[in-house]
């Protein structure tokens, strides 16, 4: 068991130092990085033309919105695109025959290619997230220093302790906006959502012969689990009246295709509102065990696979 | 498992029985039979060769043998094991024919992963990559990627990581391609070393001469089917004729002389039959003896002896 | 060599690639109802939670355009409102408030728990669209300036009921109604409501209460007896200990019910602070 596990283990950081070392995968992160940062700039562009009360509300919106929509985008462009040439780059340059030559079962190749990915993706979202809290860090400095601003406008305001208090009250929503603990929450959901579609691009590649084929139908199964919830309501409960055809189509869609819009309420939890953390855990649970699924089929298919 | 009171016979090697291969050719509508049934047999100790033209399946028995592909119809087995079983390649090292690594790792690092993955950790294994590192001459290259390497130093490299688990059976697919003759020689050495320290080896080659140096027992392949099989003695030696080395010259008064002699033993023949010559060197032969004796200013380390 | 098809058997044995098929069939038919079980659930619990994701109608899809639309189906539903919703102030700048309010809407309907949209969007409308429309140099009649200025405050306060009906626990929402009703509709008894109910919600501001009861002086409703019945309310559900706290801050509650008891000539014995 042990030894499995090593073995999974040393194939996983070999997958990581090869991505890490490939210049691609840097450009991107740079540029993920930049957006997260440029989120600020566009949420300067929603808010003319109102009073300073609700001002920061919205730009810590657009902050948020843009920096977790950053993160999601650029995660699983990395995600799609360094799963779907894993299993096809060891195919073409054959280094999978001086691999599986060694005492390694097919089933722990696999699985330590996909720690691998994994691994590099929790990397990339860190980088990514630890950009995302900076900029809110500094929305909040900013943040402050507007709300002061404005009492500033009444002289000798410090003197009076209702404007006091309130003032306080006002810093104290900003940093309650900025220094919400639901954002790892968020985060969480985020990176959950990008394995899933990790072990579906995995899945597709165990059997694809060409790495655009993985990338375009994971693309595609991606977008159809967004629809997903609709499909599934449908079936459930109009299955019997609708024609043979709809019922397959819709059927197969249901029992086969993860339910990604679920993971939307990330919006809910950056638009501030409360997501309790046993709902998170069970979309979460849900992931999992759906990844695990995925993955043991991947295993079954590859180690039938000529190569 | 039975338990048995009669001694079990060691088990070959490498041992095939009816092993057959065919891909589907679909867009041609036909079947190619890479390797059509093959029985073999390799007894543990032994040097063996696979001869035969490029797609006469010398490359298909290795990979059956390997399991690395499943063969159509037939048998293999490794020591007595399935060799898809993973005690089976515990005992089994590859040098594949191109080099089948991870450009963007260095020779540490290349060792250090398939050792891993072998299961040699720790102390035991960086003293594994020493020893290695020292016995195929790769201390210059060590901590450089593997795509900066000359084909030469792939092979090496690929020796090493073929050794690091310590097998007892290595498949070599063609050693000694592309390299050059210094280095060849070096491989050769190694396999003789290798068989000293009781190992088997099997590799595939086209320089038959290499192979005329090593090996024990060759296969000669041809269209998927095995065609010849047997020890070099016994394949090599015509069945005709005798020959006599003497390290002395002989002038052509002496010449004549020993003809006389040899017709006076009873032993016919006119000028056809018995010939004088000098011994010949082979081009390798005088190569080597030129090339060593000089050192190369260029290398860091005096090349390995 | 190659020998016709017909002739040999090729590829994976039958059986191999049967087992394989019947393992993957196996696998995915334990998972199935399960994960459909689970996903209700999930989607049960959303429902109550009221996050449900908008579904994606025809009609949403023709208004958003596909490059959105795209956006929406990829889980990038809140950055797609956020890029609608920057049409909104370039609309009014453009002064195109039915635009605007189309804008305002959509943005609402992507995201109906996002509470920045109907309250910014309320805003927009009821305040600067109607103040516009009030002042509209190219409308000469008066009487039709004031019915223009009427329908956009009307509009905003549709925007902020269906905020508040989504999002019933920002104050914001409650507190926006509240000025609404007090100073563009003069409907000052609403309009204390509204500002009760706001004060009550986290996070709201201590003054809003106080609006509560002055909705009923002299300049808004001008109703001595609710007023006198506002401040005491407010006075009684404090503690003894924030009842010091808004002694000591100045607060104009104890002054206003002494007043209000003088004016009205409360008897003693009912009176929170007698003589």
């Amino acid at each position: 068991m042990i030894s499995s596990l090593l073995r999974i283990i040393a194939i996983g950081r070999i997958t990581l130092t090869e991505a890490v070392r490939q210049k691609v995968l840097n450009v991107l992160l740079i540029f993920s990085i930049v957006l997260v940062g440029s989120s600020v700039a566009v949420s300067q562009l929603a808010t003319p033309g109102l009073d300073s009360a609700g001002l920061f509300d919205a730009q810590i919106k657009f902050v948020k919105d843009f920096g977790c929509g950053a993160i999601g985008l650029f995660g699983f462009f990395i995600a799609l695109l360094s799963t779907a040439q894993l299993i096809p780059q060891e195919l073409h340059n054959r280094t999978i025959y001086t691999i599986l030559a060694k005492p390694v079962r097919r089933s722990e190749f696999l699985l330590g290619k996909f720690l691998g990915i994994v691994l590099l993706l929790a990397l990339s979202v860190a980088l990514m997230s630890l950009a995302f809290a900076a900029t809110l860090y500094w929305q909040e400095i900013e943040g402050i220093h507007a709300t002061t601003a404005a009492y500033d406008g009444t002289p000798n305001w410090r003197a009076n302790p209702t404007a006091v208090n309130s003032y306080n009250h006002d810093v104290q929503l900003v940093i309650t906006q900025v220094r919400d603990p639901q954002i790892i929450e968020a985060v969480l959901l985020i990176f959950a959502k990008l394995v899933m579609t990790i072990s579906i691009a995995l899945l597709i590649s165990t059997f694809a012969t060409s790495s655009i084929f993985t990338i375009i139908t994971t693309f595609f199964i991606y977008l159809i689990g967004h629809m997903e919830s609709t499909a599934r309501e449908f079936w459930l409960a109009h299955g019997a009246d609708a024609s043979i055809w709809q019922t397959s189509l819709v059927g197969l869609i249901s029992l086969l295709v993860p339910d990604m819009n679920s993971f939307t309420i990330v919006d809910e939890i950056l638009a501030g509102n409360k997501v309790p953390w046993h709902h998170a855990l069970s979309l979460l649970g849900y992931a999992d065990v759906y990844i695990i699924v995925l993955l043991a089929v991947s295993i079954i298919i590859f180690d039938y696979r000529e190569i | 498992m039975m338990e048995s009171s009669a001694p079990v016979a060691a088990p070959f090697a490498a041992e095939t029985v009816g092993l057959t291969k065919r891909y589907p050719l679909t867009w041609k509508r036909k079947v190619l039979v890479a390797l059509d049934r093959l029985d073999l047999q390799v007894r543990p100790g032994e040097v063996f060769g696979l001869l035969g033209p490029n797609g006469s399946g010398k490359s298909t028995t290795i990979k059956l043998l390997l399991g690395l592909i499943t063969p159509s119809e037939g048998e293999a087995r490794i020591f007595g094991l399935p060799p898809e079983s993973l005690e089976a390649r515990r005992r089994v090292g590859f040098l594949p024919e191109n080099p089948y690594f991870y450009g963007f790792l260095n020779g540490d690092e290349t060792l250090r992963f398939y050792g891993k993955i072998c299961g040699v950790t720790g102390a035991k294994l960086e003293k594994k990559i020493e020893d290695l590192i020292e016995l195929v001459g790769l201390q210059n290259g060590r901590e450089r990627p593997l795509r900066s390497y000359s084909k030469g130093m792939l092979q090496r490299i690929g020796l090493a990581q073929a050794l690091i688990h310590d097998p007892d059976l290595l498949f070599l697919d063609e050693p000694t391609a592309g390299v050059d003759p210094l280095g060849s020689s070096q491989i050769r050495d190694l396999i003789l070393q290798l068989k000293k320290m009781g190992k088997t080896v099997i590799f595939s080659s086209h320089l038959l001469e290499q192979v005329q140096e090593v090996a024990d027992r060759v296969a000669i392949f041809s269209l998927g089917k095995k065609v010849l099989e047997g020890s070099l003695e016994s394949l090599l030696t015509q069945n005709e004729g005798t020959q006599i080395n003497l390290s002395a010259d002989v002038s052509p008064e002496q010449q004549a002389r020993l003809v006389d002699a040899l017709k006076q033993a009873g032993i016919e023949g006119g000028a056809e039959a018995i010939r004088f010559t000098r011994p010949h060197l082979s081009l390798e032969q005088l190569y080597l003896r030129t090339v060593q004796t000089q050192a190369d200013p260029r290398a860091k380390n005096p090349p390995v002896q | 060599m190659e020998i016709p098809a017909s002739q040999m058997s090729t590829g994976l044995p039958l059986s191999r690639r049967l087992k394989r098929a019947v393992l993957v069939a196996l696998l995915l038919g334990l998972w199935a109802p399960f994960k459909i079980v689970w996903e209700q659930e999930i989607a049960r619990e959303q429902d109550f939670l009221r996050y449900r994701g908008i579904t994606m109608t025809r009609h949403l899809r023709d208004e958003l355009g596909q490059g959105l639309t795209i956006g929406v189906l990829s889980g990038m539903r809140s950055v797609v409102a956020d890029l609608v919703w920057l049409n909104v102030p370039i609309a009014w700048m453009n002064e195109e408030w039915f635009k605007m309010g189309g804008y305002i809407n959509l943005c609402i309907a992507l995201q109906p728990r996002a509470p920045i949209f109907p309250d910014m969007g309320g805003w927009e409308l009821a305040w600067n669209a109607s103040i516009a429309a009030k002042q509209d140099p190219t409308q000469p009649n008066v009487l039709r300036r004031l019915k223009a200025s009427r329908f956009w405050v009307e509009r905003g306060l549709e925007v902020y009921l269906r905020g508040i009906e989504n999002n019933p626990t920002y104050w914001r929402l409650w507190s926006d109604t509240a000025l609404l009703y007090d100073q563009r509709l003069k409907d000052y008894r609403t309009a204390s409501t509204y500002y009760l109910k706001a004060s009550e919600l986290p996070n709201a501001p201590v003054y809003l209460e106080r609006f509560s009861a002055i909705m009923f002086d002299a300049k808004h409703a001008n109703d001595d007896q609710a007023a006198y019945a506002g401040w005491v309310a407010l006075w009684e559900r404090l503690t003894p200990e924030q009842r010091k706290m808004r002694i000591h801050e100045g607060d104009r509650i104890e002054g206003e019910i002494r007043r209000l008891e003088q004016k009205l000539s409360i008897p003693n014995e009912k009176r929170v602070f007698p003589n």
